[in-house]
């Protein structure tokens, strides 16, 4: 247990650190992108006749910091901030948080990207052991090249192909929007089945997606396995047709486990494409408007709520890992 | 578990061919080999000669691209094996049959302890009483020198090659299995783990009343351990008899070269002749005459046209067509 803490605090500094670097970077980004609304802010309030130190401590109470204030005071404020969890606030929408903001789009991206992740992750790798298996065989082919064309083809495009085939050629389906409006919020049945009927496509679109690098990953690490002198021996052991199966389910699987941990910290950047065909209001629609209306504060926040999403994944992959195979808890190399 | 049965095993013109661009080419070409019950037999040849594939298809286990083409594979008390399939062959693969396999380092699952693939094997062969089966698995993993209850708990990468090697031996023999077959089961060892290992097979066999089969490149294992001796070339047994007699008065010229090769530990390395060519392959196999003559010192012309069909006087079997012109008369009464 000892080394787990070892690993564990080992695993939080590195992650505190890179954190750290990544809201530096993007602190520097996104102070030299030209248009500086701060400083349109402090200027407006001016024009509008308000003495200059009343108009900075307007923005500096609107923003968090003062906006004359030099780029490294700015910094020190920011991070201040950041230390005390005060992600400021949003400047496109004044008056709101930005964690609230953040918080009430990430339920709409958590849930169906979440969903959809889950369900390519295992129909790809349940087919994809299959395609290795039968790999000479025509269902063997059929699902490998299944898997190529999906992974070729743009989530966009296969946003808009489902929305074409289910809101028009075939309207069972709601086009856009995360609920409809009139139902009540609340755990109630009409309510559900709103929200479940406007996730499908979302969620659909996603699996589909992604689907293909899964089946891709998962037939050519089964192929490596079945390759392994380890499965010829157990075959010549007479091992049962169960037992086999695991021994290479289970050997093939490792290195998709890591993918798997990073799309999932990764889900915390939203499906920009998907949210915007199906006017989502998640993460990658909130990214995407707040880059648009020049919100640092917003900008800011989601960033950081993407990178520590990626940092606590890529820790929970890591410890992960460590349970699922033995190698790596003896803390060896590999 | 004191009942012996050795079983005896017949194999009969088998051929095994593989799947090439090139169409399907012979790796074993009408193999026949008898092994006695009872006995250690070796076959030993340079790579390539079909060695492997021969000890694969005593479990009709060859892998594709290849395939048993003809033949057959016959073992007491369980049939010709050639025809067997599906949940027969399984059963009897490790619970009849024992397989020590050629790359036994990387035999074992890396993500499991070996206790728990001896169980896996265990539940897969419907053992009834698995904590005998483990005390079993210990009781052989101590005789061969390792403390069996910390291999038991070990992982594959927690063992040194030599280590794991003993695991695959303990896991063909766990099951008692009364045939045994041992895929170079000493190579990538050292000199003095070799040596035990050879000991305790040959314990285990006698104690048990085996039939084993050792594949072997190694003339000094073969010399040691086994009491009969099969020569492979070009995918043909071209020599086989007792192991004493194929080393003390070899007959085929391929055997003969074989054991000129064979540098003396005491004495001058010159005096060891290698071979001259090399083995043919999958690709370079004559496919008619001789497949030894390219090499051989003794070539007529017959050779070039006519593969020699395997001859068998007294104990031994020699296919080669010059081998009936150098026997002389009171030699084969010898053996006859």
């Amino acid at each position: 247990m000892n080394t787990v803490a070892r690993r564990l605090s080992g695993h939080l500094a590195r992650g505190t650190a890179m954190i750290w670097v990544v809201t530096t970077i993007s602190f520097l980004i996104i102070r030299n992108i030209p248009g500086d609304p701060v400083r349109g802010q402090y200027e407006k309030l001016i024009e509008q006749g308000m003495a200059p130190d009343q108009a900075e401590r307007a923005t500096a109470a609107l923003y968090g910091f003062l906006p004359t204030g030099s780029l490294w005071s700015q910094y020190t404020d920011y991070l201040n901030g950041l230390i005390h969890f005060d992600l400021g606030q949003s400047l496109s929408t004044p008056g709101t948080g930005v964690a609230t903001l953040i918080g009430s789009a990430a339920k709409w991206t958590v849930l169906p990207v979440l969903g959809g992740t889950l369900l390519s992750f295992l129909l790809g790798v349940t087919l994809g052991v299959y395609a290795a298996i039968k790999r000479s065989g025509r269902l063997g082919d059929a699902l490998a090249i299944s898997g190529s064309l999906l992974h070729g083809v743009p989530q966009y495009v296969i946003g808009l192909l489902v929305t074409a085939i289910f809101t028009t050629l075939w309207p069972i389906l709601p086009a856009g929007g995360p609920v409809d409006i009139e139902f009540d919020p609340g755990f109630n049945a009409p309510y559900i089945a709103s929200l479940v009927q406007h996730a499908t496509l979302p969620v659909l679109t996603y699996a589909l997606a992604s689907y293909g690098g899964w089946i891709l990953a998962m037939k050519s690490s089964v192929a490596t396995v079945l390759g392994d002198d380890f499965i010829l021996a157990a075959e010549l052991r007479g091992l049962k047709r169960g037992v086999l199966f695991r021994y290479i389910a289970r050997n093939a699987i490792l290195p998709l486990f890591t993918i798997l941990a990073l799309s999932l910290g990764m889900l915390f950047g939203g499906a920009i494409f998907i949210e915007t065909i199906f006017n989502y209001p998640g993460l990658g629609l909130l990214l995407v408007n707040s880059i648009g209306a020049r919100d640092y504060a917003l900008m800011g926040g989601t960033f950081l709520v993407i990178t520590v999403a990626i940092v606590v994944a890529n820790i929970a992959a890591d410890l992960l890992y460590a349970v699922i195979d033995p190698r790596v808890r003896a803390g060896g190399a590999a | 578990m004191t009942e012996s049965f050795a079983p005896g095993v017949r194999v009969r013109d088998l051929t095994v061919v593989y799947k090439t661009p090139a169409g399907e080419l012979p790796a074993l070409a009408g193999v026949g080999l008898t092994l006695a019950p009872g006995t250690i037999t070796g076959i030993v040849g340079e790579s390539g000669s079909g060695k492997s594939t021969l000890a694969l298809s005593l479990l009709n286990a060859v892998q594709p691209p290849g395939r048993i083409k003809e033949g057959s594979v016959e073992i007491d008390g369980l049939g010709d094996v050639v025809k067997l399939d599906g949940e027969d062959l399984r059963q009897v693969r490790g619970r009849k049959v024992g397989y020590v396999f050629q790359a036994a380092q990387n035999s074992l699952n890396p993500l499991k302890t070996v206790g728990k693939q001896l169980l896996d094997l265990g539940r897969s062969h419907d053992v009834a009483d698995l904590q005998a089966l483990v005390r079993d698995a210990r009781e052989l993993l101590g005789r061969m020198g390792l403390d069996g209850a910390r291999v038991l708990d070990s992982h594959q990468h927690e063992l040194s090659g030599g280590m794991r090697q003993r695991v695959g031996i303990m896991l063909a023999l766990v099951l008692n299995a009364h045939l045994v077959v041992l895929d170079e089961p000493t190579t990538a060892l050292d000199m003095i783990t070799q040596a035990t290992i050879l000991r305790i097979v040959r314990d285990v066999h006698h104690e048990r009343g085996l039939t084993t089969l050792i594949i072997t490149h190694d003339m000094g294992v073969a010399a040691e351990v086994t009491d009969s001796l099969a020569v492979m070339y070009g995918g043909r047994v071209v020599e086989h008899g007792p192991t004493t007699e194929v080393l003390g008065a070899p007959q085929h010229p391929y055997t003969q070269g074989l054991i000129r090769a064979i540098p003396r530990l005491s004495g001058d390395i010159d005096e060891a002749r290698a071979l001259p060519g090399r083995p043919p392959t999958l690709g370079t196999m004559p496919r008619e005459g001789c497949v030894f003559r390219e090499r051989c010192p003794l070539r007529m012309d017959v050779c070039d046209t006519v593969d020699p069909a395997p001859v068998t006087r007294g104990e031994r079997t020699v296919a080669c067509h010059a081998v009936g012109h150098q026997v002389s008369p009171p030699r084969r009464k010898e053996y006859a």
